[in-house]
C-alpha cells in the first residue's frame, strides 16, 4: 500500500477505535503529537492503540518503552507498520 | 472474624501462615484460562464442590464468589456467637462488598447475554448484590442489607458503612466484609491494562512488575463496646475515611491526593496524630503507580512513615475482599502484638527510599492504619486500635 | 432525614430539559429507552469513552455539581453493563488474547461516581451502592448518615441504571419481562407475568436545610422478604412510627404490570390508601433496579406542581392537595422499600 493511503487508513482506524467523536481522520496531521497537546490521548489510549496495531496489522508490541517510541505521531506509527506488519 | 484466602481457610490458618511468612501465590487450578500457565495467582485451594459440601449450599445458582463469602461469613458469625434469633432481628445489618460478584462465571454470562432462549441456572446470580442476597437468605438476616462496590477499596467501605450504622443507632450489630473470586473477567481486564506481573509480586520494590490477582473473603462482626461486655473483643475501629483522588479512571495522582486525604481523614476521626500510628497495612499492590503514589502520600502525611508492609505479597490482590481481609490481618497484629513482613522485597523505590518491614516481629501494636485504594480514585483508610 | 434542593432526571420521558410530564412516550420492543440530551457540558474527549450508563449519570449530575457538593453518593445495580459485556465479548471472541482495556475501565460499577468526581475535581466522600433494587435506598440512607455526621454539608445523591441488549436478554430469560410486545399505555391492563424494561438516571442535591427545599425525605425502610404478611406488618410499624406529622395523601405505587406482584401492591394499597389518591410511574420509567430514584424525582415534581399527569393517576382520593407522598416499590417480590417524601 502507498504510504499516503496507509496514513489515511490508519487515521480512520484511530478515530474509529478510540471513538474520537470530534475528530475527522483527514484533520489529523501526520506529525501531530498523539498524546499531551495534539490529540490529547492518555495512557489507556496508548494501550488501545497497541491493541489496534495488533488486530489490524498483526504487530505484537510487548515492551511499553517500545510502544512509547512507536506511538509518537502518525508518521512514526506508519514507519513502524511498514517495517513490522505481518498482515 | 472469618477469613478465607490463598494462605488459609480460617482465621487460625491465616494467622499461622502470616507468622510463617507463607506466600500462597502460585498456579491457577480451579478453572481454565489462557493465563493459568503464565501468570501467578493467589488462589483459594478448595473446589466449588467441596465448598458446597462443607457449607451445605447446594442451590444450583450459587457461585464461587458467594461460596467464599459464605465460608468467611459463617466463621465470623460462629466466632461472635450470633445465634439465629439475634441474626433475624431488625437491628442486625449485613454489609458486603464485591467487584466481580457472579461474573466469576465469565463464560456462562457470555452465553446468557448473547442469546434469547434457554438460559443457564445463573440468570439471577451475575450481579454484585447476588452474593449478599444469598447470605441474607441463608442466615435470615433482617436489618439493613447492602452491597458496596468502590473497586479495590470496596470492603473498607463496607466496614465503614456498618460502623456508621451502629454509631447512628440504625443497627445494633453489623456483619461487614467483602469477597471476590478469581475470574476470567478480572484477569483479562487487569492484563489488558498491563498491570499484572508474570512473577510473584514485590510491593514497594524498585523493580516491581505489577500485581498478582488473588481471591478470598473476610467478614467481621461489629458491635458497640457497651453491647459486648462479656464477649471477646479483638480491637476497636477508631478511624475511617473515604476520599476521592479525582485524577484518572485507572491510576492515582503523582502527589497521592486521594490516599493522603483518606489517611488524614481517618486520623481526624480517630483523633490521633500521625506519630500515634504503630504500623501501616499498606495497599501496596506491586504496581508501578500504586506503590509510588502510596509512598509519596505516606511521606507527605508522616514525614518519616512508621513501620509498614503489604500482605499482597502473601495472597495477591483480592480486589473487593482486600480491605476486609487486611482488616482481619491488621486486627490479628494488634491482638497478638505482631507485625507480618512484606515478602519478596529487595530494593527501595528510587527517590522514596522507604523500606517495609522485612521480618516477622513481636512488638506491642497500639494503632494500625489499613489502606485500600481503587480504580475511579476511590481511596479509603481505616484505623484499628487496641481496646 | 434530609431535604432535597435541586433535582434532575434523564429518563424515557420529557424529564430533563423542556419538562412535560403529561406526554407519555411510547415503548419500543418492551424497552423504554432514555431520551439522551446533547451533553454540551461534557468535553468530547471524555464523552467518547463513556457508555450510556456513565453518560446519563454524568449528564444528569452536571447541572447539580455546579453547587460543589461535599461528596457523591450513587446507587446503581449494574453500572456500565453494556461496557461490561463488550469487554466480556472481547475475552471470548479474541480467546483471552490482546484486549482493549477501555471497556473494562468503564465497566466497573463505580465508574459513574468516579467520573462525576473526576470531572468536578471532587475529592470528598465518593461511594457506589450496588445492592440491586435497594441500591438507591442504601444511597439515600448513606446520604442521611453523612448529613447527620456533617450537618452543614451538601451531597449529590443519585440512582441510575441502563438497559443494555445483554442485561435485557439475561432478565428476559429469567422471566422479568413480558413475552408479548405491549404498549406502556396498557401496562396495567394486561394480565400476564413480567414487566417492560426501563432505564434512567435521577439526581438530587441534598442537605439539612429546610429553607427553599423542594421536598423532604422523612423516612425510609427496606425489606428483604417474599412474605406478604411480613411486608404488611412492617408497613403498619412504619406508618405508626411516622404518622406523628400526619398521614400521606398520595400513594406512589411501583406497580409494573407483572401479575405475579399484584397481590403485594393491592395489599399495600388497602393498607395505606383507603381514602387517598394512588398514582403509578412505571409506564413512564419502565422497570429497572433503581426505578425508585425515578419515583422520588416524580414525587418531588408532584409536590412542586401539585399535579399528577393523567396517565399516572390510578385513583383520586378525598383531597387533591399533595403534601406527603408514600412510595412503595417492590422488585421481583423479594426487595421492598417504603419511602416517605413530604413538602
Amino acid at each position: 500500500m502507498e504510504k499516503e493511503a496507509l496514513k489515511l487508513q490508519l487515521k480512520k482506524q484511530i478515530v474509529e477505535f478510540l471513538n474520537l467523536m470530534a475528530v475527522k481522520p483527514e484533520d489529523i496531521k501526520d506529525d501531530e503529537p498523539l498524546f499531551g497537546e495534539g490529540l490529547g490521548l492518555d495512557s489507556i489510549d496508548s494501550i488501545e492503540l497497541i491493541v489496534l496495531l495488533n488486530r489490524e496489522y498483526g504487530i505484537d508490541i510487548k515492551d511499553p518503552k517500545e510502544g512509547r517510541k512507536v506511538l509518537v505521531d502518525v508518521n512514526t506509527m506508519v514507519d513502524y507498520i511498514e517495517k513490522h506488519r505481518t498482515k | 472474624m472469618g477469613v478465607i484466602s490463598a494462605i488459609g481457610n480460617s482465621v487460625a490458618e491465616n494467622h499461622v501462615s502470616l507468622t510463617q511468612q507463607k506466600c500462597g501465590i502460585g498456579k491457577l487450578e480451579q478453572f481454565p484460562s489462557k493465563y493459568a500457565a503464565t501468570l501467578p495467582f493467589g488462589e483459594v485451594k478448595i473446589s466449588n464442590e467441596l465448598l458446597k459440601e462443607k457449607l451445605r449450599a447446594y442451590d444450583a445458582d450459587v457461585t464461587r464468589t458467594t461460596l467464599l463469602a459464605l465460608h468467611a461469613c459463617k466463621e465470623a458469625i460462629d466466632d461472635a456467637h450470633l445465634d439465629p434469633e439475634i441474626l433475624s432481628l431488625y437491628d442486625t445489618a449485613l454489609i458486603g462488598a464485591t467487584t466481580v460478584g457472579g461474573m466469576c462465571l465469565t463464560d456462562e454470562l457470555y452465553h446468557d447475554a448473547n442469546k434469547d432462549e434457554g438460559g443457564s441456572e445463573y440468570l439471577l446470580s451475575y450481579d454484585c448484590a447476588s452474593v449478599n442476597i444469598y447470605l441474607q437468605k441463608y442466615f435470615s438476616i433482617n436489618g439493613v442489607i447492602n452491597t458496596i462496590n468502590t473497586a479495590c477499596s470496596s470492603s473498607a467501605n463496607s466496614i465503614m458503612y456498618g460502623a456508621r450504622l451502629i454509631k447512628q443507632g440504625l443497627a445494633k450489630r453489623a456483619i461487614v466484609g467483602g469477597v471476590d473470586s478469581l475470574a476470567k473477567f478480572t484477569i483479562n481486564g487487569f492484563n489488558a491494562l498491563h498491570i499484572l506481573s508474570d512473577e510473584i509480586c514485590t510491593p514497594f520494590d524498585q523493580n516491581r512488575k505489577g500485581l498478582n490477582l488473588g481471591e478470598g473473603a473476610a467478614f467481621l462482626v461489629l458491635e458497640k463496646e457497651e453491647d459486648c461486655a462479656t464477649k471477646k473483643i479483638y480491637a476497636e475501629l477508631t478511624g475511617y475515611c473515604n476520599s476521592n483522588d479525582a485524577f484518572h479512571p485507572s491510576s492515582l495522582s503523582d502527589n497521592g491526593d486521594g490516599p493522603y486525604l483518606a489517611m488524614k481523614g481517618a486520623l481526624d476521626i480517630a483523633k490521633l496524630s500521625p506519630s500515634d500510628i504503630s504500623f501501616i497495612n499498606a495497599h501496596g499492590t506491586g504496581t508501578e503507580n500504586n506503590d509510588l503514589t502510596e509512598s509519596q502520600a505516606m511521606i507527605r502525611l508522616f514525614d518519616t512513615p512508621p513501620a509498614f508492609a503489604s500482605t499482597k505479597s502473601n495472597i495477591g490482590h483480592t480486589l473487593g475482599a482486600a480491605g476486609a481481609i487486611e482488616a482481619v490481618y491488621s486486627i490479628l497484629g494488634i491482638a497478638n502484638g505482631e507485625v507480618y513482613p512484606n515478602l519478596h522485597f529487595k530494593e527501595p523505590i528510587e527517590g522514596k527510599n522507604l523500606v517495609p518491614v522485612l521480618s516477622y516481629t513481636k512488638t506491642a501494636i497500639q494503632h494500625v492504619m489499613s489502606n485500600s485504594f481503587g480504580f475511579g480514585g476511590n481511596c479509603s483508610s481505616l484505623i484499628f486500635s487496641k481496646s | 432525614m434530609f431535604y432535597i434542593h435541586q433535582i434532575t432526571c434523564i429518563s424515557p420521558q420529557q424529564t430533563f430539559s423542556d419538562i412535560d410530564l403529561n406526554i407519555l412516550n411510547d415503548v419500543a420492543d418492551n424497552k423504554l429507552k432514555v431520551i439522551e440530551p446533547s451533553y454540551e457540558g461534557i468535553p468530547l474527549n471524555i464523552l467518547r469513552r463513556m457508555g450510556k450508563a456513565v453518560r446519563i449519570g454524568v449528564g444528569s449530575a452536571l447541572p447539580l455539581i455546579k453547587q460543589k457538593p461535599d461528596g457523591i453518593i450513587i446507587g446503581t445495580a449494574n453500572g456500565g453493563m453494556e461496557d461490561c459485556i463488550k469487554f466480556l465479548n472481547q475475552i471470548i471472541d479474541y480467546n483471552e488474547g490482546m484486549l482493549a482495556p477501555g471497556n473494562f475501565v468503564q465497566s466497573t460499577t463505580n465508574a459513574v461516581a468516579a467520573q462525576i468526581g473526576l470531572m468536578s475535581r471532587n475529592t470528598g466522600y465518593n461511594i457506589t451502592h450496588v445492592h440491586r433494587a435497594l441500591a438507591f435506598e442504601n444511597a439515600m440512607l448513606d446520604a442521611a448518615m453523612m448529613l447527620h455526621e456533617n450537618p452543614s454539608a451538601n451531597y449529590l445523591l443519585g440512582g441510575l441504571d441502563e438497559i443494555s441488549a445483554y442485561n435485557y436478554n439475561i432478565d428476559y430469560l429469567s422471566g422479568a419481562y413480558k413475552k408479548e410486545k405491549i404498549s406502556n399505555k396498557d401496562l396495567f391492563t394486561i394480565d400476564s407475568p413480567g414487566s417492560i424494561a426501563g432505564e434512567g438516571s435521577a439526581m438530587f442535591l441534598v442537605n439539612k436545610f429546610s429553607k427553599n427545599a423542594i421536598a423532604e425525605i422523612e423516612a425510609l425502610q427496606t425489606l428483604h422478604t417474599d412474605d406478604i404478611d411480613v411486608v404488611k406488618n412492617q408497613l403498619q410499624l412504619f406508618i405508626e412510627k411516622n404518622n406523628a406529622s400526619g398521614k400521606p395523601d398520595l400513594l406512589l405505587s411501583g406497580e409494573n404490570g407483572d401479575n405475579r406482584l399484584t397481590d403485594y401492591y393491592t395489599e399495600i394499597e388497602n393498607e395505606v390508601a383507603k381514602n387517598i389518591s394512588v398514582a403509578r410511574f412505571k409506564q413512564m420509567s419502565g422497570e429497572y433496579p433503581t426505578a425508585s430514584a425515578y419515583a422520588v424525582w416524580l414525587a418531588c415534581m408532584i409536590l412542586k406542581d401539585q399535579n399528577i399527569p393523567a396517565h399516572a393517576v390510578k385513583k383520586i382520593g378525598e383531597t387533591k392537595k399533595y403534601e406527603r407522598i408514600f412510595i412503595y416499590n417492590n422488585y421481583k417480590g423479594t426487595q421492598h422499600s417504603f419511602i416517605l417524601v413530604s413538602k
